[in-house]
């Protein structure tokens, strides 16, 4: 019975992230189309997108087996963390995963974006793969120290353990500042203006992506957009769930307001900056760091 | 019968080295090896037999030098301390004389020797071996005396050997030193005869003690100018003059080590050495360790470099036995043990030094550069000695010097810490030093000195894996023979 | 047979191997497969004494040799942490025997015969020393094996740099030993024997009555052993020392010599050491050293740009990573014992796969080097195509030394930063450790990545014809990258052996495996009825292949045709070398944010004063003076020697006049 309760939400966990993750994609074009003063593409465009991409030809400058299985990969290793992510409940494969594995799960596309980026031996695909790669040394730690900041004070490394926590205490100053922390880290993990400097269009034409085409772009998108918005959901369920009714349909509603609410912030935050440079951005998520260490000094002293 | 192979062990030498000095050519050398591998055996079987215990006998009598302890004049005595030295003597004298065989001729680029010369060389070598034999089998100070000069005599002649004048001033100046250092050794000699009548070694727990304090300090002296220590310790760089084999017997394995022999027989006799005079002998022999080690850095020349290593090492034999005369009997077998050891280790150095010499015709450290690849027994050979007189384990000075070391510990309070440190600190400098210069040798570039040669001849390189083998198990040897000396 | 016997029979065969590959050296292949026949023959009965010590056969101490007059005895007894680094020391030199065989020819104008016998040698001196239980002996063992690896890395004698590298490391590690030495010695006084256990009592009493010593033998057993184990900052000569030796042996060297130290370590502070307030303080020390060894270790490492260079860093980074959890173990023996046979566990089973991926890594750069002749990434690039079995394994090991899961070296990181996190609930510090320890594990992906990018991946070089490695320098690599997946897959076999080996190094009660360890298909962590840690390595992978499954499905919808196309380099066609973004240019902004942590000293030939050493010359100024004085004298006295009759007359009559006249002068 437990099994099936396990693999059921699993299962839920993953198919919000493979099939709502492009329509909250489309939402935040909207979005931004709007305020650019622009009609913008429709709701469902990236849909689209997928579905053209999956049909055209699969042009591949590299060779061997982990560049072949790459996107699949890395699609999977997000459906993964989905799993290990509550999304309304507790996340079903908690038993498998304590906040630790989530942190390295989470990196795992990332791992498997920048070895397709040099493996593709483009010079444009590799500047994006060290940049993307410099970019997750400067956001990672900043979610680590949230997300530790969330076990110190519930005293266990199990994130059911720590949503549980979180939902009988209530808010507290270090789980605020940990939330905002991981809230500024989202945008760099979303690949968002001011942070898109792997990708860098104009100056690296997409960077490790480059080379990409037709169903591999697909899968590779399609990971981008469900990793954001897992990172969401994990945003939402740690640092904010209240209220919690305990009743998994209400409950998944009003998380996916709070995420839709997160990505909003995110797309604002995109389209009124500037890219930055990728020193600019480390000296950035360093200062984040630091002060978030300040959530840490909180937590150990109980507040 | 005991008696007889001890007295053999000087007769048998002498006699070998007259005959050498009588014969020419090979029946010469023939003679030479003969006299030594018969020592050699006699030692080996002598050891052997007291294993475990001591053994004395008189063999004759001069009644009127005869005192109140009425014990004879003339005799031969072997405990453990002086098997030790016999063997040290003994093994490496049949080594030095074995390798000499073929180190002095035409074919050494170093110094040419001819043949006409050979036997004097082998006459003063086998009389010098029975006179070391002399000092570890004597069995009072009268007659380790006469055996303690006559290694003086052959040491000046043997340093002295090329009769140019650098070694003849360099032998001039090692005799006077030694000399003088005799001359001390008379005096102590004389104030213990004519106060207890007695030439016995533990007539010296005899003597009052202001007159103990002023012997003992007198056979210090005596031993500090015989093994190179501080402040008489010239004389010894310079004796590198002589022939390599000859620095490799007397001035690193044998007869320095009367010095420190004389010195641990007088300690280890009754135990009497006041507590002062043992003070000063530690710390004298800290202050040579640290001495010698500041020449290491500026010499040039492998075989003086050596010698100061030998001032250090002497340094460290002294260190243990003041160590034993502080209380420390672990330590008084530390130092006991160096002799072995270290001569082992030694004397490897030397002669892969007369190796490199006498293929190269060099022995300058900046000169010479990548000879392993041309003499890989030599350098193997070279850096056993290095790792074996550095004290790294399982070679032997590991061994004794861990002794002497836990022998400062347990002296216990603020001896023990202070000792640790200095040695450690000392052992850790020479050993880079050691390895530094052994590489620069060896290792890199070949230079141009070192481009056209091979390995010596075999009788030069079978001495040299036979001194490796030493180097490895004389503390198998020397560790169950020190274990009986004690109170 | 007994363990002795055993392992007497063990290091017989590698002492005897020593001297048969010595006989044969003049045939190169000869003597490299009888070194590999020896060892494969010495690893039968060590596997033996391993699997007898698991099996729970108990056997008591063997004295195989007494020297009473120290009095020390060579005492061999097998517990299950010495059984732990057998099996390391094993498997590694069985593996890079091997994997030396064929590599060896790339040194044509160097004989064998400095190669595989030392080799032997130090294979056997790890074993002596892993079952020793007297101190003595132990460091008689130590040290050998620190002369023969000496000579391992100075096998290219005539390069500058491995002579420089070689000195560096011996008389770093010398010097370590020495310190060893003084400590011993001082527990020695103490206790009259140095045989573990009575210097284990010892260090009781001397903590007990005089503090300040017994911490000062625990800190120069410290520096001993962390110094060989690579901790910084005495473990500076391993950057230089392991990329110089071949690479066989550089894995021989990271894979277990360091890890030796790693065992002093844990012997001195888990079973010397009583559980008291000492322990934790040395806790603490220990964590920090391990972080700032693998902070600064890894962030170096991430410049480097020479193959070995980059991975000799990354030991000393893995070490830190031991270090830590060792550190957070000891400190927490006594609040939380769960927490700290954690820590430990993961110290020990961080050590058990760096030994594999490191390996790994040190024979897939020396695959590369065989047939490139090139450690240098700048200009290496797209080796995949030609050397796929090489590229295949150190990828794996890559990811497993970067903690990517569910490879091995990310379940024994999460056990680390697991005990530092909940260590961290009593300790705040171990938090910000376990932090630096996550961020550091990134830092290494990144180098692990610009390792793949460089080497492996990126822009071939088709003018240059690379050739896979041969079967016996490919095995080695492909079994220990298995090893890497099935120890990161599978982690709760070699986690309950290591169980075993903690409750033997640590002097409380260790909780049992699956109080440890959980009952599930992973590994979970409950204490109190509160589930604190879990990972599933299992249940993830499945969840993987599942969704990637999935993910492939909807790759191939649409059926999509495959082409390979050259890349697009703007319309320009340039040669590969040019498009090819070097190793060098990887994460610049990063490296230079870092450029200063890693500072090189550089130590002169000590200048001794000159007037000191004029002080010292007693000939100059005290014998020759004296010298000159007497002969003045004599001279002066001859000098009224004239040789003329009527002088000396005049002589004799002055003097009976002065005699007269003194003579009259005293009468009076």
């Amino acid at each position: 019975m437990r099994t099936i309760v396990v693999v059921g939400l699993a299962v839920l966990n993953a198919a919000i992230a493979l099939l709502l993750s492009p329509l909250l994609e489309g939402l935040m074009r909207k979005l931004k189309a709007t305020i650019h003063s622009r009609i913008g593409p429709p709701v469902t465009q990236p849909y689209l997108d997928l579905l053209k991409l999956l049909g055209k030809e699969d042009l591949r400058t590299g060779r061997g087996f982990l560049y072949a299985a790459a996107p699949a990969l890395t699609l999977g290793s997000v459906l993964v963390l989905a799993t290990l992510v509550p999304m309304g409940a507790a996340p079903p494969l908690s038993f498998a995963g304590d906040i630790i594995v989530v942190l390295y799960v989470a990196a795992m596309s990332a791992v498997l974006v920048m070895l397709t980026g040099f493996g593709s031996a483009s010079p444009y695909a590799s500047v994006g793969s060290s940049r993307e790669m410099m970019t997750l040394l400067t956001v990672e730690p900043v979610m680590a120290v949230a997300l530790v900041v969330g076990a110190v004070k519930a005293g266990t490394l199990s994130t059911a353990g720590i949503l549980a926590w979180q939902v009988e205490h209530g808010p507290s100053i270090s789980m605020v500042i940990a939330g905002v922390a991981f809230l500024l880290a989202l945008q760099a993990q979303a690949g968002k203006l001011p942070f898109d400097i792997p990708e860098a269009d104009q100056e690296i034409m997409g960077g490790s992506l480059i080379e990409q085409s037709g169903p591999r772009l697909a899968l590779f998108r399609w990971a981008m957009w469900a990793k954001q918005l897992v990172l969401a959901f994990l945003l939402v369920e740690l640092f904010v769930p209240w209220p919690r009714v305990g009743i998994l349909p209400f409950d998944l509603m009003l998380a996916l307001v709070k995420v839709s609410l997160v990505l909003v912030v995110v797309a604002l935050v995109d389209v009124v900056n500037p890219r930055l440079r990728i020193d600019q951005a480390m000296g950035y998520y360093l200062r984040v760091a630091f002060s978030s260490l300040a959530a840490l000094a909180f937590a150990v002293i109980g507040m | 019968m005991l008696t007889l192979a001890l007295v053999l062990m000087v007769v048998i030498p002498a006699v070998g080295g007259v005959l050498a000095g009588a014969f020419k050519g090979a029946s010469s050398r023939g003679a030479a090896v003969t006299a030594a591998a018969a020592t050699a055996a006699l030692a080996a079987w002598a050891t052997a037999t007291v294993y475990g215990g001591a053994h004395a006998a008189a063999v004759g009598d001069m009644p009127w030098l005869g005192g109140p302890a009425a014990t004879p004049v003339v005799g031969v005595l072997l405990d453990p301390l002086g098997s030790i030295l016999l063997l040290v003597v003994t093994v490496i004298g049949l080594l030095t004389v074995v390798y000499s065989t073929r180190y002095l001729g035409m074919d050494n680029r170093d110094h040419r020797v001819p043949p006409t010369e050979h036997p004097r060389y082998y006459f003063w070598l086998l009389l010098f071996l029975a006179s070391m034999v002399g000092v570890a089998i004597s069995p009072n100070f009268l007659q380790l005396f006469f055996f303690w000069e006559l290694t003086t005599v052959c040491s000046w002649a043997l340093i002295s050997y090329y009769r140019n004048e650098k070694s003849l001033a360099a032998g001039f100046k090692a005799l006077v030193v030694t000399q003088v250092g005799g001359v001390f050794f008379l005096v102590a000699l004389l104030i213990l005869f004519a106060r207890t009548g007695s030439f016995e070694f533990g007539a010296l727990a005899l003597l009052p003690d202001r007159l103990r304090l002023v012997v003992f300090v007198l056979l210090l002296l005596a031993a500090w100018a015989k093994a190179a220590q501080v402040p008489f310790h010239t004389w010894l760089p310079e004796a590198m003059e002589a022939p390599t084999p000859i620095s490799a017997y007397l001035h690193a394995a044998a007869m320095v080590k009367a010095g420190v022999f004389l010195m641990a027989r007088s300690v280890s006799s009754g135990w009497a050495m006041p507590v002062e005079v043992g003070m000063v002998m530690g710390a004298m022999a800290v202050l040579t360790l640290f001495i010698a080690l500041t020449y290491y850095f500026v010499q040039d020349d492998l075989k003086r470099l050596l010698a100061y290593s030998t001032i250090a090492h002497l340094g460290y034999v002294l260190l243990g036995i003041s160590l034993g005369a502080l209380g420390s009997t672990v330590g008084f077998r530390g130092g006991v043990l160096h002799i072995i050891c270290h001569g082992f280790a030694k004397a490897t150095l030397f002669l892969c030094v007369g190796a490199i010499a006498y293929v190269t015709g060099s022995r300058s450290i900046s000169a010479l550069g990548g000879l392993a690849k041309t003499m890989p027994l030599t350098a193997a050979a070279f850096f056993v000695g290095v790792l074996a007189a550095t004290g790294v384990p399982p070679f032997s000075c590991f061994w004794s010097k861990f002794m002497i070391l836990s022998g400062a510990v347990q002296l216990g309070g603020a001896i023990g810490p202070v000792l640790l440190v200095l040695v450690l600190l000392e052992s850790l400098i020479a050993f880079s030093w050691m390895v530094y210069v052994g590489q620069k040798v060896f290792f890199g570039e070949r230079t141009p000195v070192a481009c056209v040669n091979s390995d010596p001849p075999p009788a030069m390189s079978g001495v040299l894996v036979a001194l490796m083998i030493g180097c490895l198990l004389a503390p198998a040897v020397g560790i169950p023979l020190v274990q009986w000396i004690g109170r | 047979m007994t363990s002795a016997l055993l392992l007497q029979t063990c290091v017989l065969l590698l002492l005897g191997g020593a001297l048969v590959s010595l006989a044969c050296a003049r045939n190169r292949a000869l003597a490299g497969w009888v070194s590999v026949a020896f060892v494969a023959a010495a690893c039968v009965p060590l596997a033996r004494v391993v699997v007898n010590v698991f099996a729970g056969v108990a056997e008591g101490e063997t004295v195989l040799l007494a020297l009473p007059a120290l009095p020390a005895r060579l005492t061999v007894h097998v517990d299950a942490l010495s059984a732990f680094f057998l099996v390391l020391t094993g498997v590694i030199a069985l593996l890079s025997t091997l994997f030396s065989v064929r590599y060896m020819e790339h040194f044509e104008k160097d004989t064998v015969a400095k190669f595989y016998p030392v080799l032997l040698v130090f294979f056997a001196s790890m074993v002596a020393l892993l079952v020793v239980t007297d101190m003595l002996f132990f460091l008689v063992f130590w040290e050998l094996m620190t002369l023969s690896s000496f000579f391992l890395v100075i096998f290219e004698r005539e390069r500058k740099d491995s002579q420089r590298a070689g000195l560096k490391y011996f008389v770093i590690t010398h010097a370590a030993t020495l310190c060893m030495i003084a400590g011993t010695l001082v527990l020695w006084r103490q206790a009259g024997s140095f045989s573990f256990a009575a210097l284990q009592d010892s260090l009781g009493v001397l903590l007990a009555e005089r503090a300040v010593v017994a911490h000062l033998v625990l800190f120069l057993f410290f520096v001993g052993f962390a110094t060989k184990a690579g901790v910084l900052p005495m473990g500076d000569w391993l950057p230089d020392a392991h990329p110089a030796a071949p690479s066989g042996v550089s894995a021989a060297l990271s894979g277990v010599l360091v890890k030796l130290g790693i065992y002093g370590l844990i012997r001195v502070f888990c079973s010397f050491l009583p559980v008291s307030a000492a322990s934790d303080t040395w806790g603490v020390v220990l964590a920090l050293a391990g972080t700032v060894s693998l902070f600064v270790g890894t962030l170096t490492a991430l410049r480097q740009t020479d193959s070995k260079r980059l991975m000799a860093f990354h030991t000393i980074g893995q070490i830190g990573y031991i270090c830590l959890g060792l550190g957070v173990g000891v400190a927490c023996l006594r609040t939380s014992p769960t927490i700290a046979a954690l820590a430990l566990l993961g110290a020990l089973f961080h050590a058990a796969n760096h030994a594999c991926f490191k390996a790994c890594l040190f024979l897939g750069a020396g695959a590369v080097l065989h047939r490139t002749g090139e450690r240098d990434m700048d200009r290496l690039g797209g080796l995949a195509a030609s050397m796929p079995v090489t590229a295949s394994s150190t990828t794996v090991a890559a990811l497993s030394i970067s903690g990517v899961p569910p490879f091995n070296g990310f379940t024994s990181k999460w056990l680390i930063v697991a005990a530092c996190i909940l260590g961290g609930l009593q300790h705040p510090l171990f938090l910000v450790l376990g932090l630096v320890g996550m961020f550091i594990s990134l830092v290494t992906l990144a180098s692990f990545l610009k390792v793949l990018g460089a080497v492996f991946m990126g822009a071939r070089d088709e003018s240059r014809s690379v050739k896979e490695v041969p079967l016996s320098m490919a095995l080695p690599q492909v079994v220990l990258a298995a090893l890497c997946v099935l120890l990161g897959v599978f982690p709760r076999l070699p986690l309950g052996v290591l169980r075993d080996a903690v409750a033997s190094a640590v002097r409380i009660e260790v909780p049992g495996a699956d109080a440890l360890l959980g009952t599930g298909f992973g590994l979970g962590l409950t204490a109190g009825g509160l589930a604190l840690a879990f990972w599933a390595p299992l249940v993830v992978v499945l969840a993987l292949a599942l969704g990637g499954a999935l993910a492939y499905a909807i790759q191939r919808a649409g059926a999509a045709k495959v082409r390979e196309v050259p890349v697009w380099t703007c319309g320009e066609l340039d040669s590969a070398a040019a498009v090819r973004y070097p190793a060098s240019s990887f994460y610049l902004p990063f490296k230079h944010a870092f450029a200063g942590i890693y500072p090189a000293l550089h130590a002169r030939v000590p200048q001794f004063p000159a007037a000191l050493r004029r002080a010292f010359n007693v000939d100059t100024w005290l014998y020759r003076p004296v010298v000159r004085a007497v002969d003045g004298l004599a001279r002066g006295v001859s000098r009224s020697h004239v040789g003329v009759p009527q002088v000396y007359l005049l002589w004799i009559a002055v003097g009976a006049v002065v005699v007269v006249a003194v003579m009259l002068a005293l009468t009076r």
